[in-house]
């Protein structure tokens, strides 16, 4: 034995934590230290000097990262909204309200056994739903959600979207042709068929933003939207919202336009011989699209992350922050909440009497404490952050939109393939075209100036 | 037990573990590749046709030979027997240029259990329960109809309270019926919500009919000259309940699909089936009468108390799968009318003739046939005189119904199989008995 | 169809929506119970009266009324005495043994009843191997197993039935079918005589010394498949002390040789 090992072995518990932390503690001190004066400057001015690099590498990971809680609350959504509208419960009893089910959904697809059937073609079978679900999530890239919160500021950003949706369809195709299954090939050709025909009246529908913005870039669009609620182009192009909208819901192949997957029909379309992870992909490539649409209408037409109504009062920090007290405010958020949770928790534990043990009192005051300061700091955030305001009402429209696309999906039944397809080249597009003239001419005779940005 | 070396199964394999070799058998010529044979994995070329549904014996019929013969540009498919939308386990082999069909062949008998042969081994009073399954969805009719052969055959007289009760149930089973009908169309052109609310719908008149019968879906309630009990206060307290509100929420229900553009697209002018086609095929119930025909078996050749009742027959000259929805909305709105009627004039009295234990009736025939949701329902049964019935057979108006599928289904596209088979509404349990 | 385009999707529309805040139908099955109906006949339990009897009688009149021979009973009558079984008759073993023994016109044992023990199979499988394992040799193995175990133990039939593939009714039907096939042990008795000048001879210490090597005593049951009797009437002629087995006198067996005879007696007998 050592006299290390006999030192360790007199030492108490105490003793032994220092004993382990303290080293920890300093080391990680020094290398602080270290890391700040010697690593930092070089590194940052190395990301300084690549700004655009990092910014879209950030955008991207952030981007994908924010997917997945993405599909998560939709997938929920729509499995309690669709319930609640059958007269269902829907999941409930995992979680609370069964809010972690699409976690426990997501959890499932990824423990189970991906197969491919014999004769499928299993390269294309393996890339369909990569290339399917990357599809969707480059949409993304465009998207503002706040000033100064997007991916890339592309100024052919409309145009883009509309490229990345069109490559959505080769991934189904792909998917029906590979899978070796009539079903799916019947799947394929439907998606493929249906969505080459919803992008043109989609896109000339939008064409008569574009003229009236005078810009493809989406925050362009959007901020030539900004005001009140009635500089929104839902209301200049009332036509063009419908066009959109339908056109939208065949885009993203959602009901009453899941011709691609109708499962009375032709049991999953594309997606029938899929499983597992592979399956997964699809399936978040499906939710992701229908945030994606509805972004993309809240985008265009009404108004993206502006507010719908002006603000009357001035406010910034400076006016939030009268006393000057800057990042402090977050230590004194902090300590607001130990003690707010320890008033609460004595208060209860002593007016609730011998049914309250002491952990719950002051776990239930956690909860009071938490929600409360949470609150306070989420409405300081919000009056003093303009990307604060404009995540909230960016989020706010789009899910309201996400909410409508649901409701459709518990009411309406299914469309049939030619009623389908009969619709977008016999009204829709003529619509569009119409829209489209209409919008160009008023912009003519009322000489309305196309604003330059 | 001492541990014993595992031994080979079979006495091929045991020979040639000892070094024997046995003569192999030649293997019969590759004739008919089908997907149970397990060959054709073997084989390199894993053509197009690997999954064909094409029956893995030589073709039987002239038919059946045009059929599995493809066109340029044509494709089998199966609908079935466990596809999402089929009903039951019914396959229908789709040969498709495209999404339009060219020619169905429907595969039937995966639910047979010979039921009619059962019911001839059986005492009379078994038969009731071995007919139950049949019409799986609205069992009571089925029943009804061998009650009412039986009783023609016994001469026996039915207290009228019974033939009241019979009435009550057997329309309250109707609305049931019908209603999943509407859900389940639906549910076939994609819709997710009716069918819950049809689901709601049934399981009240089904529990409330489990209040009074003792059971939810196999009744075994009728009786050859009566039912098995008088009603009761929970039934009753359930009916009325029900009752308050059958109307105002059918119609709900049903507003839901029959003004919805979408689903009147899809179901008008889809698989028309005429009065001339409809007649030939000996369609019944609710599908001849979409086609203009009026014959309602409850007016045609009444039975029990549906002569004293007021209620209209509707009737619907399209003949389309529209046609054949809003029948069945219509006749929903009469049998409520008759279950009010029933309440109404309900009287008091015994609900079981008085019959011997031992059924023997004298030799002889009969006929005997009821309205159920799909049509007409009837039994023919043939006594030698034993307590067993010497021939049981079964008209169910489903299969009668199903058979004008091939007729109608060519030239539509694949999506409105779906709205044509579940617009004719067929149950499985019926059809292959 | 209204005609103005739209009105009925947004009529259903606001149908759902309206559902969506309405009171739901669903029923959160453990921890509320739905009503269920006073008739409702689907409950599969047994009932108990008022004084916590139990109602069933074993009536079988159930049993005799299902259908579908669904039903099925056995329990002890009310005295515990017999065992009772109504059901059918395929499904379970025993009732099939006693039918085929039935058929085949003999008395049905009551060990047909009882669960056949495991055995030694090592014998089988020597003469399984050497038939071949061939189920067209059945008569021969039956009787090879019968010469070895002294009777055809169930267990022997259902190795020999797993094994050569012929199905357990067919090597039962044969086993019942031939008359010198048993499926009883063949008990052998040892019978000592206690008549005045057998116990001068010796015959009670004769009778315990056999007792002990066969681990039973006179009067105390058969062990090992053999029984230890007292001979009712000494056999005229025979010598004292009289020992039989099966009934013929064994004249070399004396006090000395009695326990060694006893126990290869009791080691000869297959157990």
């Amino acid at each position: 034995m050592t006299l290390a090992a006999r030192t360790w072995g007199r030492m108490s518990l105490t003793a032994r934590l220092t004993a382990i932390l303290l080293p920890l503690a300093v080391l990680l001190a020094v290398g602080t230290v270290v890391g700040i004066v010697f690593i930092l400057p070089p590194t940052m001015d190395f990301l300084g000097a690549n700004m655009p690099l990092v910014r879209f590498v950030v955008a991207v990971v952030g981007i994908l990262v924010l997917t997945i809680p993405t599909a998560f609350v939709l997938i929920y959504m729509e499995l309690k909204v669709i319930a609640r509208m059958n007269l269902r419960v829907g999941p409930n009893r995992i979680g609370p309200w069964g809010a972690a089910m699409s976690l426990f959904h997501g959890f499932k697809v990824l423990s189970k056994e991906d197969f491919a059937p014999t004769g499928a073609d299993l390269t294309v079978f393996t890339l369909a739903p990569v290339v399917t679900f990357l599809a969707s999530v480059m949409t993304l890239l465009v998207i503002p959600f706040a000033p100064g919160i997007f991916g890339q500021d592309l100024n052919i950003g409309v145009l883009y979207f509309f490229a990345m949706g069109g490559l959505a369809v080769l991934g189904l195709l792909m998917a029906g042709w590979a899978s070796f299954n009539k079903y799916s090939l019947l799947g394929g050709l439907r998606s493929a068929a249906q969505i080459v025909s919803y992008e043109i009246p989609l896109t000339i529908s939008v064409v008569g933003v574009v003229l009236l913005a005078g810009t493809m870039s989406m925050n362009g669009i959007v901020l030539s939207q900004s005001g009140s609620a009635l500089d929104w182009f839902a209301f200049k192009q009332p036509l063009a919202v419908l066009i959109f909208f339908i056109a939208a819901t065949a885009e993203a192949n959602r009901t009453p336009f899941d011709m691609t997957e109708a499962d009375s029909e032709i049991v999953a379309g594309f997606a029938t011989e899929y499983s597992g992870m592979r399956f997964g992909f699809f399936f978040f490539a499906e939710y992701v699209n229908v945030f994606i649409i509805s972004a993309l209408l809240v985008t265009l037409f009404f108004g993206g992350w502006t507010a719908p109504i002006n603000w009357p009062w001035p406010y910034n920090l400076n006016w939030l922050d009268a006393a000057g007290i800057g990042i402090l405010w977050i230590p004194i958020a902090l300590v607001a909440l130990v003690v707010a949770t320890d008033i609460l928790g004595a208060a209860i534990w002593l007016i609730g009497g011998r049914e309250w043990s002491a952990p719950s009192a002051f776990g239930l005051g956690l909860l009071i404490a938490g929600a409360g300061v949470t609150a306070a700091v989420g409405l300081a955030c919000f009056i003093a952050f303009d990307w604060v305001q404009g995540i909230f009402w960016f989020f706010a429209k789009t899910y309201v939109f996400v909410f409508t696309f649901v409701w459709m999906r518990g009411t309406l039944p299914r469309v049939r393939v030619d009623q389908l397809m009969g619709f977008a080249w016999k009204w829709l597009l003529p619509a569009s075209l119409l829209n489209l003239f209409v919008t160009a001419a008023a912009i003519i005779i009322l000489n309305q100036p196309v604003i330059p940005r | 037990m001492p541990a014993r070396p595992t031994r080979p199964t079979t006495r091929a394999a045991r020979a040639e573990t000892r070094g024997e070799t046995r003569p192999q058998e030649p293997r019969p010529p590759e004739q008919h590749r089908s997907e149970d044979d397990p060959r054709i994995m073997l084989d390199r070329d894993v053509g197009a046709d690997l999954y064909e549904p094409i029956p893995p014996y030589p073709t039987r019929t002239e038919r059946e030979g045009e059929f599995y013969t493809r066109g340029d540009g044509e494709m089998f498919i199966n609908i079935g027997p466990h596809h999402p939308a089929t009903h039951g386990v019914l396959r229908l082999v789709l040969k498709l240029s495209g999404e339009q069909i060219v020619d169905v062949d429907p595969v039937l008998g995966y639910l047979h259990r010979g039921v009619e042969k059962i019911c001839e081994n059986s005492d009379y009073y078994h038969v009731i329960d071995q007919v139950d399954p049949l019409e799986y969805v609205s069992s009571l009719f089925q029943e009804w109809a061998a009650v009412l052969s039986f009783e023609k055959l016994m001469d026996v007289e039915v207290p009228r309270r019974a033939e009241y009760i019979r009435v009550l149930s057997g329309e309250l089973l109707r609305v049931a019926s019908h209603t999943l009908y509407m859900g389940f169309l639906a549910l076939d052109l994609g819709g997710l919500t009716p069918i819950l609310y049809s689901f709601i719908e049934r399981d009240e008149i089904v529990e409330m009919l489990a209040a009074l019968t003792g059971a939810r879906m196999l009744f075994n309630y009728f009786r050859i000259g009566g039912v098995n009990g008088d009603l009761n206060h929970e039934f009753m307290s359930r009916l009325g309940d029900w009752m308050s509100r059958a109307a105002r929420q059918t119609e709900a229900n049903a507003g839901l699909l029959n003004e919805n553009e979408i689903f009147v697209r899809r179901a008008r002018g889809v698989g028309v089936l005429d009065r001339a086609t409809a007649l030939r095929f000996g369609v019944t119930g609710g599908n001849l009468r979409a086609a203009g025909v009026p014959f309602d078996i409850r007016r045609a050749h009444p039975y029990s108390i549906y002569p004293e009742l007021d209620f209209n027959v509707p009737t619907r000259l399209e003949g389309d799968s529209l046609a054949r929805y809003l029948i069945r909305v219509d006749e929903v709105r009469e049998s409520i009318k008759i279950i009010d009627q029933c309440l109404h004039n309900m009287p008091d009295g015994p609900v079981m003739a008085k019959l011997p234990r031992l059924l023997r009736p004298r030799p002889g025939r009969a006929w005997g046939a009821c309205e159920g949701p799909r049509g007409m329902l009837g039994v023919y049964t043939i006594s030698d005189g034993s307590d067993q019935p010497f021939r049981f057979r079964i008209h169910d108006p489903s299969f009668l119904n199903l058979e004008t599928v091939p007729t109608l289904l060519p030239g539509n596209l694949l999506a409105d199989t779906m709205t044509i088979v579940a617009s004719l509404d067929p149950v499985l349990g019926g059809i292959d008995k | 169809m209204s005609f103005i385009p739209g009105l009925g999707i947004a009529k259903g529309m606001a149908l759902t929506l309206r559902r969506f805040f309405a009171p739901k139908a669903t029923i959160q099955y453990p921890e509320t119970k739905p009503d269920i109906a006073v008739r409702f006949r689907g409950r599969l339990q047994l009932l108990y009266d008022e004084f916590g009897n139990l109602k069933c009688e074993t009536c079988f009149q159930c049993a005799q009324a299902c259908p579908v021979e669904c039903i099925d009973m056995g329990g002890h009558d009310t005295k515990g005495r017999f065992y009772t079984h109504w059901g059918p008759a395929e499904t379970y073993g025993e009732r099939r043994e006693e039918s085929a023994l039935r058929r085949s016109g003999r008395p049905v044992p009551d060990q047909a009843f009882t669960h056949f023990g495991p055995i030694d199979l090592v014998a089988v499988e020597e003469i399984l191997e050497a038939r071949d394992y061939d189920p067209g040799n059945m008569l021969p193995i039956l009787e090879e197993v019968q010469a070895a175990y002294g009777y055809l133990p169930i267990a022997a039939i259902k190795h020999i039935s797993h094994v050569t593939g012929a199905s357990y009714a067919l090597v039962y039907g044969t086993a019942t079918y031939y008359s010198h096939l048993s499926f009883e042990r063949q008990a052998r008795t040892v019978a000592v005589c206690r008549c005045t000048s057998c116990l001068l001879a010796g015959s009670g210490r004769i009778a315990n010394a056999i007792g002990e090597g066969l681990g039973t005593k006179l009067g105390g049951g058969p062990a090992g498949g053999v029984a230890l009797e007292q001979l009712p009437t000494h056999t005229p002629g025979a010598a004292s002390p009289l020992v039989t087995l099966d009934g013929k006198p064994q004249a070399d067996v004396t006090e000395t040789s009695a326990a060694a005879w006893s126990r290869s007696l009791a080691g000869k007998s297959v157990a």
